[in-house]
């Protein structure tokens, strides 16, 4: 610490609390101003928060910009896919079918005689949309269940543990064909039913453990000992220094949601044409793979690359967010 | 001894032990706290020290009502607080607070430091209007050595010595009667450890403070307290003011302590008689029957094994009024100096 | 001189910059002789224990220059594969968490054995009675029927024992003890040392013990190597610096530990933190929380004073310390 950044002598007036003033001298040396201050961040440090820190760190990371840019593109083209492509991904003419790429429709036509590039791009509003309101049902129905039951424990804790494994036991793709096969409804929202319904147990026992360490902290017996309510102490306390290891798994499910539901357009139970689906897409060019192959990987490449695009964010997310490397 | 503020008596913990997730079966229990009895004066220091497993820690957690005792009282000013719940236990939470040892794990990474010592006012707000509390939590920060202008800042830019007096103040902030304090600088580094202890016996003054100072560092105990209790195994085997203990003990456990405590002096090497305990301390969930020091007591006899002694004076010191006549649940309880008189250099 | 260590430095880089944590540090150690290194955390003297056992974690360590030899050889320019050879039967360490330091699905025996496997190329057999053999050694009650027992059936101080077994296994001419009985509870701490100290004298090892605990090193050591800021700011036989320190550093340690023999007053407390080591001071890096600083002292860092033939002082004003 340099020279400059203590203190002067405690000024002993002008600060009279309760009478705490009146340091003997051989105290004044002794119960010095503690110099400084923060550690590794000079004189000028400026509070840092963990989330600022976190925040600071990922924006040098490349695999954050990376997969955020890709991220952020995906979410602009799905809210205006006409910014890119122009036409109607349903406006298709059989007379250009399996054609190759050509001004206009630079990936070509499936086999239906449809642009592959305007398909892929209006695909992409389907996936971000599942992909988001799954996550996000997710982890609001998987924390809230997991996070109560990490703090209360008893009865329902076992009980909730028992049911996860329940779900834990359910097949993906055979529940989903199952289940969605009696859905007549053709829109997004039984798919995102659906994964909310199977996903939300994975959620909740990541919640579950973290909230249980968290609860052990002394911070909590310290507001416990204040008298703090349990909601004071569930939502100051645990909830913030509990929801990392959630972030960061839903980021990663995130991914995982966008081909799941490419795996059920594709099996046919997901959606099903007129909707826009990379799932469908590649469902239905997947016969004409040996004439057509640019009709399958277009769209499939999409799907990789959106996929890969949130597993990385989860992965830059949780070195960021990861105490133990701070 | 000074009017009593804290009445502990028969004071027990047992967390019981299971078998089985859905069926559950008790198979026994641990007895963290098998029957404590002690006073606190108003103003007063008691110290508590003990190795690991002998419960002290759960007793700090009872008087601050984490934990509900088995069995037993705890009397605050003559109200009893164990099974109070609600309102009537904030009120009284308000008054019996806790300095935690751990000072990474005590105050919350995602709060600034304003907010941590300010919260104590938000779950109180009677204890503080609305717009002083910045000015307090000032003050607070003030008192405890810490420059005010650090309240945005958040723990982790703070060192350990820094983060427990920040803890500290959170524990002054409602103005309580008695703070618990639970091996409050062990986690320090010992240059750290000389500036919190003063700050305690600071503080003390200040705001007639009374202390339960729990540790296992017997030099320290010594230093700050009045009276101080020793513990073994879930039991005070010994209890008297600091120097009845330190410099008459009577129980064979505490002169086994004192004698084991390494002395920053290598000519005290050679005067110094050292009992070396055999052996670990017995598992709390299967502790000895009679005296529970008598598997480790190289004084151990029949009687030992049979008949529970009582914490109370000896009989052999009851007729003398000196050092020697104080608590100390020994049946063949004997003065022995371990801790050599102070050379005069 | 079995081991010495000339001028290291150790750097860790570190997201927020580059820590300095050991900044020409020299001691030695001769057969037979019990070195104490004291310091508070962040002192640097576990990590030159690490560099000297070649432990360290490398990256974020860096040794940046310095020589350790042992036996006139230096280790910093052996190959991995020689150096493993030095670890073990030249020296060994002892830690201080010993459950953390034991495999917890292999039983005891099986581990101090196989030290015998791998270094002697003993049959299983003779290795489980050479570790019965240790562990009888070391004081661990019922030995032969405790070898097949895991690490989490022993008691800590049962445990630390077993590590002094381990250590002791390959009769090691160095032991490097790193706060060896600081996680134990003060009677067994007791036992522990002792148990040290008596093994070293058997098998007249050289002992470095590194603890932040005046106390224990008091009743242990030879000569006593305190750190501060990755310096060694003091060095001295033990009975010299305990009636007279010629630093102003170990004079503040001394005068801040409580006594058990008397109740003080006010405890003198030395004032300020200890250095951020990405950012330690100029010149003398004690200078911010000397009660003795002069201008002096924030510009020329002190060299190591002779204060006699066997002490060293880094103060300007060892003197003056030492007579005041």
């Amino acid at each position: 610490m340099p020279e400059q950044s203590y203190e002067p002598d405690r000024a002993i007036a002008g600060t009279g609390a309760g009478g705490a003033m009146d340091l003997a001298a051989s105290e004044a040396e002794t119960l010095e101003r503690t110099p400084g201050g923060p550690q590794g961040t000079g004189p000028q440090a400026k509070p840092r928060s963990l989330w600022s820190d976190a925040w600071r760190d990922l924006r040098r990371n490349p695999v954050f910009l990376v997969s955020g840019l890709v991220i952020v593109f995906l979410v602009v083209i799905s809210l205006w896919p006409s910014l890119i492509a122009s036409g109607s991904p349903l406006q298709c003419d059989l007379a250009k079918a399996q054609e190759g790429s050509q001004p206009g429709a630079p990936f070509g036509y499936d086999g239906q005689g449809c642009n592959v590039y305007t398909r892929t791009v209006y695909g992409a509003r389907t996936s971000v949309t599942v992909g988001v309101c799954a996550t996000l049902g997710v982890a609001l129905l998987g924390s809230a269940l997991g996070g109560l039951a990490g703090f209360f424990g008893g009865a329902w804790d076992s009980f909730l543990s028992r049911i996860t494994d329940v779900f834990f036991a359910i097949p993906v793709v055979l529940g989903g064909l199952v289940l969605l096969s009696v859905v007549t409804s053709n829109t997004v929202w039984p798919v995102i039913g659906f994964m909310v319904l199977l996903g939300w147990p994975q959620i909740s026992r990541i919640a579950r453990g973290s909230v249980i360490t968290a609860k052990q902290n002394d911070y909590v017996q310290a507001a416990r000992a204040l008298g703090a309510s349990h909601s004071r102490i569930l939502l100051r306390h645990i909830a913030p220094n509990a929801v990392a290891p959630v972030i960061v798994v839903a980021t990663i499910a995130l991914g995982t949601y966008i081909s799941l539901e490419a795996t059920l357009s594709y099996l046919g139970v997901g959606l099903k044409p007129p909707n826009v689906s990379w799932g469908i897409d590649i469902s239905a060019a997947s016969p004409y793979i040996r004439n057509a192959p640019h009709a399958l990987l277009w769209p499939s490449g999409a799907l990789a690359v959106t996929v890969l695009a949130f597993i990385m964010l989860g992965d830059a997310v949780r070195d960021a967010l990861d105490p133990k490397l701070r | 001894m000074a009017e009593p503020i804290l009445e502990v008596s028969g004071l027990v913990k047992h967390y019981p032990l299971t078998r089985g997730i859905v069926f559950k079966k008790r198979i026994g229990a641990v007895k963290a706290v098998d029957g404590v009895d002690f006073t606190l004066g108003r103003g007063e220091t008691l110290g508590i020290v003990g190795e690991s497993g002998c419960g002290k820690s759960t007793v700090a957690r009872l008087l601050c009502s984490l934990e509900q005792p088995t069995a037993g009282s705890i009397r605050f000013k003559g109200e009893e607080i164990t099974k109070l719940s609600g309102r009537a236990l904030k009120a009284v939470r308000r008054n019996i607070q806790m300095v935690f040892q751990d000072p990474y794990t005590s105050l919350n990474p995602r709060m600034t430091v304003g907010d941590i010592i300010g919260e104590p006012y938000e779950i109180h707000p009677e204890a503080a209007p609305k717009g002083d509390r910045r000015r307090k939590v000032q003050e607070l920060l003030d008192v405890v050595g810490l420059n005010p202008e650090y309240i945005n800042r958040y723990p982790h830019q703070f060192s350990g010595g820094q983060r427990q007096r920040i803890g500290i103040a959170r524990g002054l902030a409602l103005n309580p009667e008695i703070i618990v304090a639970d091996e409050p600088v062990s986690a320090l580094d010992v240059s750290i450890q000389a500036q919190v202890v003063n700050l305690l016996a600071r503080l003390q003054k200040e705001f007639e403070l009374s202390y339960v100072f729990i540790a296992h560092d017997l030099s320290i105990v010594r230093h700050i307290s009045d009276r101080v209790g020793v513990m073994y195994l879930g039991r005070i085997v010994e209890i008297g003011t600091d120097a009845q203990i330190y410099d008459h003990p009577t129980h064979p456990y505490t002169q086994a302590l004192l004698s084991a405590v390494p002395v920053p002096d290598p000519e005290a090497r050679a005067h110094r008689e050292r009992i070396i305990l055999s052996g670990d301390v017995p598992s709390p969930t299967n502790v000895p029957s009679g005296c529970r020091f008598r598997t480790r007591c190289w004084k151990a006899r029949e009687r030992c094994a049979v008949e529970v002694p009582a914490l109370a004076v000896p009989e052999e010191f009851r007729s003398t009024a000196g050092p020697a006549a104080h608590d100390s649940a020994c049946h063949f309880a004997e003065e022995k100096r371990v801790v050599p008189p102070e050379e005069v250099a | 001189m079995l081991l010495e260590v000339r001028d290291l430095h150790v750097e860790f880089r570190t997201r927020d910059g580059i820590a300095k944590a050991v900044n020409g540090v020299s001691y030695g150690v001769d057969a037979g002789e019990t070195l104490a290194v004291l310091g508070e955390s962040g002192s640097g003297k576990s990590v030159t224990a690490q560099a000297v056992m070649g432990i360290l974690d490398m990256p974020p360590g860096r040794i940046t220059g310095g020589e350790i030899l042992f036996r006139d050889q230096d280790l910093l320019t052996l190959k991995e594969e020689d150096r493993r050879k030095v670890r073990g039967a030249g020296m060994a360490m002892i830690f201080q968490d010993a459950l953390s330091s034991l495999n917890p699905v292999l039983s005891v025996g099986d581990q101090l054995g196989e030290m015998f496997v791998v270094h002697r190329g003993m049959s299983k057999k003779d290795a489980r009675a050479r570790a019965v053999e240790l562990m009888d050694r070391v004081r661990i009650p019922g030995a032969a029927q405790r070898v097949r027992d895991y690490p989490h059936q022993f008691s800590g101080g049962m445990r630390q024992r077993i590590m002094i077994a381990m250590a002791l296994a390959l009769e090691p001419a160095l032991i490097i003890a790193d706060e060896p009985t600081t996680a134990l509870d003060v009677t067994v701490q007791a036992q522990v040392m002792d148990l040290l100290a008596e093994l070293q004298r058997e098998y007249a090892m050289a002992l470095i013990l590194i603890t932040h605990d005046l106390g224990v090193v008091a009743d242990v050591a030879d000569r006593i190597a305190v750190m501060y800021a990755g310096r060694i700011v003091e060095s001295a036989p033990v009975h010299d610096i305990y009636k007279a320190p010629a630093h102003p550093y170990t004079r503040g340690l001394l005068d801040s530990i409580p006594r058990l023999d008397h109740k003080g007053r006010e405890l003198y407390a030395i004032k300020g933190l200890p250095p951020n080591l990405m950012d330690i001071p100029p010149g003398c890096a004690f200078h911010p929380r000397c009660p003795m600083a002069r201008d002096v002292c924030r510009t020329d860092p002190p060299p190591l004073y002779e204060v006699s033939e066997a002490r060293a002082s880094a103060c300007h004003f060892w003197q003056e310390c030492l007579h005041g």
